[in-house]
């Protein structure tokens, strides 16, 4: 199909640089259409503005949408209290210190964020933000809000709701969960109102993800009225969302009430009714029992007899969620990076993914660039099971005869069995791991170097929670003055690529520097990531329209029941 | 018996306090604090820090404690530190929820572990006495993980009959609460049928065996009188003891049972309280176990002593 130059050109009169550059590398065929879509959305592009460039570029290389649960083609349906089974929240539903699955999902119930990164479509959308462009370095990012957005105390949102709301979860002095996302990006004093509907962030330096870290990835990042004391906020969950608290008992359960001023228009729901549950086996027995309609997320493990069942409708969600198998890289054996890369040559992922998931995974080539990030290069040759070559590597490095090592986990979903696994596969090349499960809190101990199993093991097996962009991933675990280094991996060159990937603010930059990064991880094996884990969500076949994200939180303003 | 019951109840104090110390400092040893407990493994050590300043959890061990134990004994049970809500309603709406399920399974169990282990020591050594004890004794070992589970999955999904959720929906009737506490209560009638059974059947054939009862039999008292009015009455005694210490069991150690089931009562409570570091929830939850089982051994204790002369007159003295 042709394309229609002189239309593109009108387009890209009024384009910033960075917009120019993307329809450079769309016309040019270095990105798909979906990628397209997707950092269009990060630097602030309208859907209707990346849609009339479309099909100015023509449909030569057009990819269709992923198919998903919500969007199922039969007419929706009003009412209904729809009821659905989650994890019970660990702690106070307080946007500034909720920590875990089951807070989140509350805080999104009503409360809304700037941006909305839809983790089934795998793209940015508006949410109370309506547009948004970063300065042309990336430190500066600007949003417009939109109008008219009304809180459930009848309040209208303005600028100095914003302001209010990110100043508190930047601020070092506050207890906020949000400060692991933003120390050494964002302090109070960067958050500036513009006018009454526009506020600029201007960061410590540039950073070509912010519009993430502003979306419903960081789940503290709710808006809320300009003064809310926080501790308080959950006898009112006040926020501008599509549902208002009908009521809220600890450890029990929470309902809520369709919002008839939603500015998205009110929902087709009456009413949303949350139990809450410690364990997953009663959650996947209670949707048998037909005591709810869903559960909002589950782990692979234990729950056969949904995934093997057509009785139910099963939202699979591509995710960052990972397991990271550290080797102190200052202790011998494994200072040898040879001794390393055996370890990973020596481990059937494949294997893995089907006895730990269920299937429901996604090969980890030992980098943290896994399948749900654009700016992943695919490039980069998968690592397989290899044993010939691990042996051949230890006896380069002088353990022909094998080593024992001490490997320290956690008691945490799959992971007590992954271990075992790779207890068993190292074997095969003649390392005996010594295996040592703990409970979370003794393995994580105080969390910093000298005081925590988690840090200090030779070989430590840790969970990785999901999150829209690779950042914390590459920074924490990896980078010298990293907070989480369990590896205690030290590489300049590293350092210095991340730092660029970070700053980047467009996609083939990234991924070129991606590409640099995993071909250095791959060298040096400073860690190991054997597969991501997919997101699941399941309900009954009545249930349509739901929208989970795979960091367990769910939107139900388009969800009915037939 | 007014002195017997007052040295009980002042015994049970100190008790009280006693665990109430335990429970703080060995609470203190166990890693980590409550605001890393809130905000998770990973969050910024400047958050943790602001949030144990807000809570209090940083100052001394000993301010801690005095500050507690000051508003406690006025009858102020403080704050969760998890929840950030008052203890108080959360602590006693599961005390309300754990005694609840306690009577339902209590209900069912004693009448029949009495009356099973009375007709097994009738029979003593028969088939009969054989099967009731293997069975007893072989329910007694199934975890109530297995047993829960196999429950709900015959009773919950495959004939659908009972809910399998122990929680009722907000203001149900009696019935219907009932109807919801069927199904957790019996993993629980399982693990004490064994115990209640092998304690009545012992008291019953040792009472079976005494002189009295010999004197009864050849005196030509019928069966059954001798049995309600002289067998019963002492077989009954050691039984008492058994069910008033499985009263801290039902009431506080119904961990499995409340999560399989989700039931919030007091054991579920604790854990969460002590995964969480939650102090004061841990402190109500223990401390409310801990009067529930004392006021337990004291109504065995008066029971025994009415079934019982001898102990009225030891006490006295």
């Amino acid at each position: 199909m042709a394309r229609d130059t002189r239309k593109l050109d009108g387009i890209r009169d009024r384009r910033s640089e960075l917009e120019n550059h993307y329809i450079d590398e769309l016309v040019a065929g270095r990105i798909s259409r979906r990628d397209f879509v997707r950092k269009g959305a990060v630097i602030g592009m309208s859907s209707s503005l990346m849609g009339v460039i479309l099909a100015a570029c023509g449909n030569a290389n057009s990819s269709s949408s992923s198919s998903s649960a919500a969007t199922t083609a039969s007419t929706p349906k009003h009412g209904g209290t729809l009821r659905l089974a989650q994890q019970a929240p660990a702690a106070a539903v307080n946007p500034l210190t909720v920590a875990d699955s089951g807070g989140l999902n509350m805080l999104a119930q009503t409360g809304e964020f700037l941006i909305l990164d839809n983790n089934q479509l795998l793209t940015l959308q508006p949410m109370l933000a309506t547009s948004w462009k970063a300065s042309a370095s990336g430190a500066v990012w600007t949003f417009t809000l939109r109008p008219g957005v009304k809180f459930h105390n009848g309040q209208t949102m303005t600028a100095k709701d914003v302001v209010y709301t990110f100043k508190q979860l930047s601020d070092p002095k506050v207890a906020s969960n949000a400060l692991s996302t933003f120390t050494g990006v964002l302090t109070p004093s960067g958050v500036v109102e513009v006018d009454s509907m526009t506020v600029a962030f201007h960061l410590e330096a540039p950073n070509g993800n912010f519009p993430y870290l502003v979306s419903s990835d960081n789940y503290n990042a709710i808006i809320v009225p300009d003064g809310t004391d926080f501790a308080k906020w959950q006898s009112t969950f006040i926020g501008t969302g599509p549902f208002t608290l009908k009521s809220y008992t600890q450890n029990v359960g929470a309902s809520f009430l369709a919002n008839p001023n939603y500015w998205g228009g009110k929902p087709y729901l009456d009413g949303t009714a949350f139990t809450f549950y410690t364990s997953q086996p009663p959650q996947i027995l209670a949707l048998q029992g037909g005591q709810v309609d869903g559960i909002v997320q589950f782990t692979a493990q234990g729950a056969q007899s949904l995934l093997g069942s057509s009785n139910y409708n099963i939202i699979k969600l591509k995710s960052a969620n990972h397991r990271e198998l550290s080797m102190r890289n200052d202790q011998a054996p494994f200072t040898d990076a040879r001794v390393r890369q055996a370890v990973a040559y020596a481990l059937n992922r494949p294997e893995m993914i089907s006895a730990l998931l269920g299937g429901d995974g996604e090969l980890g080539n030992d980098s943290p660039f896994g399948p749900r990030f654009p700016s992943s290069n695919t490039s980069v040759p998968q690592r397989a099971q290899n044993l010939a070559l691990a042996k051949q590597l230890l006896k380069a490095a002088g353990h022909a005869n094998g080593f024992s090592a001490p490997l320290v986990t956690e008691q945490y979903q799959e992971i007590p069995a992954l271990a075992q696994v790779i207890k068993a596969d190292l074997a095969k090349v003649g390392i005996t791991a010594n295996l040592k499960i703990e409970s979370q809190t003794d393995y994580y101990g105080k969390a910093t170097y000298g005081n925590s199993d988690w840090l200090d093991s030779t070989m430590s097996l840790v969970d990785y929670g999901d999150r829209g962009v690779p950042n914390v991933y590459l920074e924490a675990p990896l980078t010298s003055n990293g907070p989480w280094n369990a590896a205690r991996f030290k590489n300049k060159t590293y350092d210095s690529l991340v730092k660029q990937y970070v700053a980047a603010v467009d996609l083939s930059t990234q991924r070129t520097i991606a590409g640099k990064i995993e071909t250095l991880l791959l060298a040096q094996t400073p860690i190991v990531i054997p597969y991501f884990i997919d997101g699941l969500t399941a309900t009954t076949p009545s249930v349509h329209g739901v929208n989970p994200t795979s960091i367990s939180a769910i939107y139900l303003n388009k969800a009915y029941m037939s | 018996m007014a002195i017997f019951i007052l040295k009980r109840v002042g015994l049970a104090l100190i008790t009280l306090w006693i665990l109430s110390v335990i429970v703080f400092f060995v609470g203190q040893v166990l890693p980590g604090d409550p605001g890393r407990a809130i905000l998770g493994p990973l969050a910024a050590p400047s958050a943790v820090h602001a949030l144990d300043q807000t809570l209090g959890t940083n100052r001394p061990v000993l301010t801690q404690y005095w500050s507690w134990i000051s508003h406690f004994v006025r009858g102020d049970m403080g704050k969760s530190y998890s929840y950030q809500t008052a203890v108080a309603p959360l602590v006693i709406k599961a005390l309300g929820n754990s005694l609840k399920l306690a009577a339902v399974a209590f209900v069912i169990v004693v009448p029949l572990g009495i009356f099973g282990g009375v007709w097994a020591a009738l029979a003593a050594g028969k088939p009969r006495d054989r099967i009731i004890s293997v069975v007893g004794l072989s329910s007694t070992v199934i975890p109530e993980l297995v047993s829960g589970i196999v429950l709900i999955l015959v009773f919950g999904i495959a004939l659908n009959v009972l809910p399998i959720s122990a929680t009722a929906p907000p203001g149900a009737s009696i019935p219907t609460q009932l109807d919801h506490l069927i199904l957790p209560a019996i993993p629980l009638v399982l693990i004490l049928f064994g115990y209640i059974e092998q304690m009545a059947r012992a008291g019953t054939i040792e009472a079976l065996n005494s002189d009295y009862a010999r004197t009864a039999v050849l005196k030509g008292l019928p069966r059954r009188t001798l049995i309600r009015r002289h067998i019963l009455r002492n077989s009954l005694l050691p039984t008492i003891t058994v069910v008033a210490t499985q009263v801290g069991y039902l009431i506080g150690g119904l961990v499995v049972v409340e999560t399989l089931f989700r039931y919030q009562g007091i054991g579920s409570l604790i854990v969460t309280a002590a995964n969480g570091k939650d102090f004061p929830m841990l402190e109500a939850g223990i401390l409310v176990i801990g009067v529930a089982y004392m006021v337990a051994t004291l109504v065995a204790d008066i029971l025994y002593s009415l079934l019982n002369p001898r102990i009225r007159y030891q006490a006295a003295e």
